[in-house]
């Protein structure tokens, strides 16, 4: 009997178990809408956050006892587990989360509702909820949680309330795309990275509230605004609690504090720290910091240049609030959309809409709440180009080790050439099976091209394809482009791959 | 003299009969006021639809926010003006339905390029009403299931992990 109990857990067993310990603690989460619903005496949005969280909770709990038989035999968490882990959570937590969205009446679909619970995750933005202007506070207190808690990593929130390191923590946590130690422990990094995000949160919402407040929000609106909009500007997540999205506010303010909080919420976690730690120069010297400085202003200048060409907007304060926000809000991947999403393809032109395009591929900073390529790629890649250019130039007995600051110094090998640019690949690949789809459906190329960049690199903006008539299939495969764009490809693969060898192994003993 | 005078009706006829700008009478959709921004941009308009969120004030003037079923848009106006809207939409209420004949302005020179539209005349078509939240039995039903089902479930975890550690 004892030596039955130390036998090690099947793998679908460790899987089970750490998704339903990750699924407990989300469900869990859905207390904070329902006590908001209670607050405003929104009664029947309070009774589907109670039947979603009880289903959650259900359902967490019968996979964590599925595979009780991890704890007891302390069965090692390989790197095929953490991966699985981590895009099987996602995934269900997916279909979990969109059940209050569903309850609520606002969706035309399930599939709808699992749309906009996926952007949310993947702090992508994009909206297919309806009549975002009459949505309960329980649920817009939802959908942005969903955006913030996303953001920063659900397997990170999981990890924060582990009562004792585990060894597979850090491979679940790399596996959600994040990768940055900020201490020795995985548990410590994750309370650090929540540490950092809840700071922001505080100060950030503080500083909203008072200028929702001067420019003529009530008191208590311009509280719920203020976190709303900063769990989304911090979260690069894109959603607002009204249909005009920033245009709501009609403010420079708002949109000039909220266009800070992106930038700041599209930076390195391992930045912040470092910063936290007093080590300011680190701004300058990393290559992620170098990388988003340059193409920032590359593409917001030559954005500006091009639209200036067309007259678009009056003068340089319009150039600033239609031009710089929109492009470092795609750029940042936030999706924050401050002109209408058909103004983008009506009046931007081809030149302005590629360079969106561009923006929202290249996107923020690795292991930050951020989507597209990440600047640390596209920094590696293009040293990679000059390192390569220079071993030309120079004699073959000339051995020099390449460099590059990212954090600390670190070796720029042709390994880690080779991987950035692989995922880059993959991005590109994605996005351009989403413009062919979109031509596919009818839509124009630019409308295409501009989605698809939105989707691949989790930003959100729209031209206007992504709306709930939208073809089904369009749809479904935007939904996979946001996950496997916030998932990196990796994690996701490795569960393809671990399902179809499981389907072959069955095959197999049949 | 008189040829002069005969051309100069017939124009006016058709001035008045067939109007070359889009009268200030006919209602458009946002949606369609955006997807053709440019023709429309410092025209009169006429758009109709429900106010939603809430009034902001700036000085002697303010926003609100109007929805048509299409889209949403900010309508500037003057404080007077909003002093009869009693209804703002949100998930308790449905907004007063109102009609706002204004100018369009495609990048607003006044509001850093924000599409939007200046207020000449502000009418108010419908009251609008506090929205009754009904609760069906079937989801108060539901609810107490699932939640009494959650809780069996903890009880019978709690028993298991307390028979897994050895604790009577």
């Amino acid at each position: 009997m004892k030596r039955e109990k130390k036998k090690k857990a099947y793998s679908i067993e460790i899987i089970s178990y750490y998704t339903g310990y990750i699924i407990f603690i989300i469900s869990s989460l859905m207390i904070i809408p329902a006590v908001v619903s209670l607050f405003f005496r929104e009664w029947s949005a309070m009774l589907d956050f109670v039947i979603s969280s009880s289903i959650s909770f259900i359902f967490g709990l019968a996979l964590t006892m599925f595979g009780l038989r991890t704890r007891e035999s302390k069965s090692n968490v390989h790197w095929k587990h953490g991966f699985a882990v981590a895009a099987f959570s996602w995934l269900v937590l997916t279909v979990l989360c969109a059940i209050p969205y569903s309850l609520s009446g606002h969706t035309q679909s399930f599939l709808d509702a699992c749309f906009d619970v996926m952007s949310g995750f993947t702090t992508t933005g994009l909206v297919l909820l309806q009549d975002l202007d009459h949505i309960s506070n329980g649920l817009n207190m939802w959908r942005h949680m969903l955006t913030f808690i996303g953001g920063q990593g659900m397997i990170v929130l999981g990890l924060t309330f582990l009562v004792k390191e585990t060894g597979g923590a850090y491979k679940m946590y790399v596996a959600e795309g994040k990768d940055i130690e900020l201490l020795p422990n995985v548990k410590g990094t994750a309370r650090q990275i929540w540490k950092i995000s809840i700071v922001y949160l505080v100060i950030g919402t503080v500083v909203l509230w008072i200028i929702g407040m001067i420019i003529g929000l009530n008191p208590i609106s311009a509280l719920f605004h203020g976190f709303y909009i900063f769990q989304s500007a911090w979260s690069t997540g894109g959603f607002a609690p009204n249909s005009q999205n920033i245009m709501y506010y009609h403010s420079i303010m708002y949109e000039t504090v909220s266009m800070i909080l992106f930038i700041l919420g599209s930076l390195n976690f391992g930045l912040h720290y470092a910063i936290w730690q007093g080590k300011r120069k680190e701004v300058v010297k990393n290559i992620e910091t170098q990388s988003f400085f340059i193409t920032s202003f590359t593409v917001c200048i030559l954005a500006l240049a091009g639209l200036s060409r067309l007259h678009i907007y009056p003068d340089a304060v319009a150039g600033f609030r239609r031009i710089i926000f929109n492009v470092l809000s795609a750029h940042t991947t936030t999706g924050f959309g401050a002109v209408y999403a058909r103004q983008f393809i009506n009046e931007w032109g081809d030149f302005g809409v590629l360079i969106m395009v561009i923006a929202m591929l290249i996107g923020g900073s690795a292991c930050s709440t951020a989507g597209g390529f990440k600047g640390l790629r596209v920094g590696i890649v293009f040293k990679g180009l000059i390192m390569d250019v220079k071993k030309l130039l120079t004699s073959e007995r000339n051995m020099k080790v390449y460099k590059f600051h990212y954090i600390k110094e670190r070796v720029l090998d042709d390994v880690l050439i080779k991987s950035s640019a692989i995922i880059i690949i993959c991005y590109i690949v994605i996005f351009s099976i989403g413009t062919l789809l979109g031509t596919y459906y009818g839509y124009s190329l630019s409308d295409s091209a501009f989605e698809a960049a939105s989707v691949t690199g989790n930003v959100g903006l729209s031209g206007g394809v992504t709306t709930p008539s939208m073809p089904v299939l369009l749809k479904v495969y935007y939904i996979i482009a946001m996950y496997l764009g916030r998932l990196e490809f990796l994690t996701v693969f490795a569960l393809i791959g671990y399902i179809i060898g499981g389907i072959k192994k069955y095959v197999k003993n049949r | 003299m008189l040829r002069i005078v005969k051309a100069i009706f017939l124009v006016m006829i058709f001035i008045f009969v067939f109007p070359l700008n889009t009268s200030a009478q006919d209602l458009i959709s946002i949606n369609d006021m955006i997807e053709n921004a440019k023709e429309y941009d410092g025209k009169h308009v006429t758009i109709q639809g429900e106010v939603i969120g809430e009034c902001l004030e700036r000085g002697e003037y303010s926003w609100i926010n109007i929805n048509d079923g299409t889209n949403a848009i900010g309508i500037w106006l003057k404080n007077s003006d909003t002093k009869s809207i009693k209804y703002y939409g949100n998930y308790k209420y449905r907004g007063d339905i109102i009609k706002i004949k204004g100018i369009f302005n495609r990048a607003c020179k006044e509001h850093g390029g924000e599409p939007d539209i200046h207020n000449i005349s502000f009418e108010k078509i419908k009251s609008g009403f506090y929205i009754q939240e009904n609760v069906s039995a079937a989801k108060i039903f539901v609810s107490i299931v699932f939640v009494i089902s959650a809780l069996l479930m903890f009880l019978f975890y709690y028993k298991v992990f307390r028979v897994e550690k050895g604790i009577k």
